[in-house]
């Protein structure tokens, strides 16, 4: 353990970096002339900087050949472009957010909800998965009908979205470090979590309701992590290494990868 | 001329399959770069470099045309080299949780350790093996800031952490490099 509180603190490193300027950087210029320890971290870190420069940069596959990677992606593309619906893309003026915006988006996103678990109690158990696979898309587009096609297209669409984002934020969870122990290190997710739970609950009940067992399943430990995660307080060190606990003991992550496998839409 | 990057996500997005070849080509080898600082291997490196491109397709309608490419796309990167270690390592299933940072703090790994590299190889060698021993999250932010060249402030905003984590994971890994070259037995006057 270092017993300068200047290295502790880190401060050699953003010295070595360049984040220090003016009166910060002269302050580090004068200890560094009298702190051995520092100067001698200095020196490391420098020694660190031309080793690492002296190794090869790899900036591509060994041959320098993209031909064969950029066929496989060109495959994968394609194949996951076969298996989604399409989002039709749309330029985006950019204004300022306002608060009714979001209240409008949200208000929205929850009728194309509601409407979807209407249809899907509409079709009741008619199209009910016998294999018991993952098929979340089809809660959203229960329509049986050729003309409610765009209806199913668009509420899958929804759907995919709303699984992504809650991905975002359980992979995000698993990445945060409880150790740093600032509460705005995940503010984003605690955010997030709270305006994805009503819908997550929907499509919870919605998979029930279909009898599509493994899906609700996830969905039910999706749930119980956001719940957790939005009713979290800021201030309790424990409260985000418990929700790791969880998701770790889920497999949530490993869950929602499958459901991303099988696809969102149909 | 070259059309910029909105420009390209806006036709990849609507269905422009050139136009997505054209992005591709642009920032593959930046994500090359650090997939493979990350992973220190070829093959991972392009199995993580087509993941995120996979993740960029999927993600171009929900890109926001007022954020910065560069840090949304470092961000599908550190998702896609968390997910890869992820996947190769289960027992690690959750990179940055208490239990496993502590282990991957304290535990060396079976690969051979600062030591037996220096006197077999040269010091770069040591030093790119301490980084494929780091925590992932230290080992992002030491490449991002020491390979990229990125400041604090803008890794802390593509990774969507706060700025002091950053800079506690930058010290953490410089801290790991500077205990590699001690063990070694390299001093500053002697290795570079």
């Amino acid at each position: 353990m270092s017993v300068c509180t200047v290295q502790d603190a880190g401060t050699i490193e953003l010295y070595f970096y360049g984040e220090l300027e003016g009166a910060e950087r002269a302050r580090i210029d004068d200890h560094l002339r009298q702190c051995r320890e520092c100067s001698g971290a200095l020196e490391e870190l420098k020694v660190i900087r031309v080793a690492l420069s002296a190794r090869p940069d790899v900036s591509g596959p060994p041959s320098g050949d993209w031909s064969v990677f950029m066929q496989r992606l060109d495959d994968a593309v394609r194949s996951d472009a076969i298996a989604r619906v399409p989002v039709p893309f749309k330029a985006r003026t950019i204004v300022p957010r306002r608060p009714f915006v979001r209240l409008l988006a949200s208000a929205a996103l929850l009728a194309i909800v509601a409407i979807s678990v209407f249809f899907a109690s509409q079709a009741g158990r008619r199209t009910v998965e016998t294999d018991g696979t993952l098929a979340p898309a089809r809660i959203a587009g229960a329509v049986a009908d050729d003309d409610a096609a765009p209806i199913q297209a668009g509420l899958a669409a929804v759907g995919a979205r709303h699984f992504e984002r809650s991905k975002l934020v359980v992979l995000g969870l698993a990445a945060k470090d409880p150790g740093a122990g600032e509460s705005s290190d995940w503010a984003y997710e605690r955010e997030l979590a709270t305006s994805l739970l009503n819908d997550t609950r929907l499509y919870r009940m919605a998979a029930e309701q279909r009898g599509l067992t493994s899906l609700a399943g996830v969905m039910r430990d999706l749930e119980l992590v956001l719940l957790q995660t939005s009713m979290a307080e800021a201030t309790d060190d424990s409260a985000l290494p418990q929700i790791q606990r969880l998701i770790r003991k889920r497999g949530l992550v490993q869950k929602m990868d499958v459901v991303g496998t099988t696809g969102l839409v149909p | 001329m070259t059309p910029p990057d909105t420009d390209l996500i806006s036709l990849a997005a609507a269905g422009d399959h050139s136009a997505f070849h054209s992005l591709v080509e642009r920032h593959r080898s930046m994500v090359y770069r650090v997939a493979y600082q990350f992973a220190g291997n070829h093959h991972d490196a392009e199995d993580i470099t087509q993941e995120v491109f996979i993740k960029v397709y999927r993600s171009l309608a929900r890109f926001r045309q007022d954020a910065q490419l560069t840090s949304w796309m470092y961000r599908i990167v550190m998702n896609a080299c968390i997910d890869h270690r992820r996947r190769q390592s289960p027992a690690s299933a959750a990179p940055f949780g208490e239990e496993a940072e502590h282990r991957m703090l304290n535990t060396p790994e079976e690969a051979p350790g600062p030591e037996e590299r220096a006197y077999a190889g040269e010091l770069g060698e040591v030093l790119e093996a301490e980084i494929q021993r780091l925590p992932p999250g230290q080992r992002v932010v030491f490449i991002m800031r020491h390979h990229q060249g990125l400041k604090l402030g803008e890794i802390a905003t593509a990774l969507g952490l706060a700025e002091g984590t950053v800079k506690r994971q930058l010290h953490a890994a410089v801290h790991r490099l500077r205990q590699a070259l001690t063990l070694a037995n390299v001093t500053a006057g002697g290795g570079a």
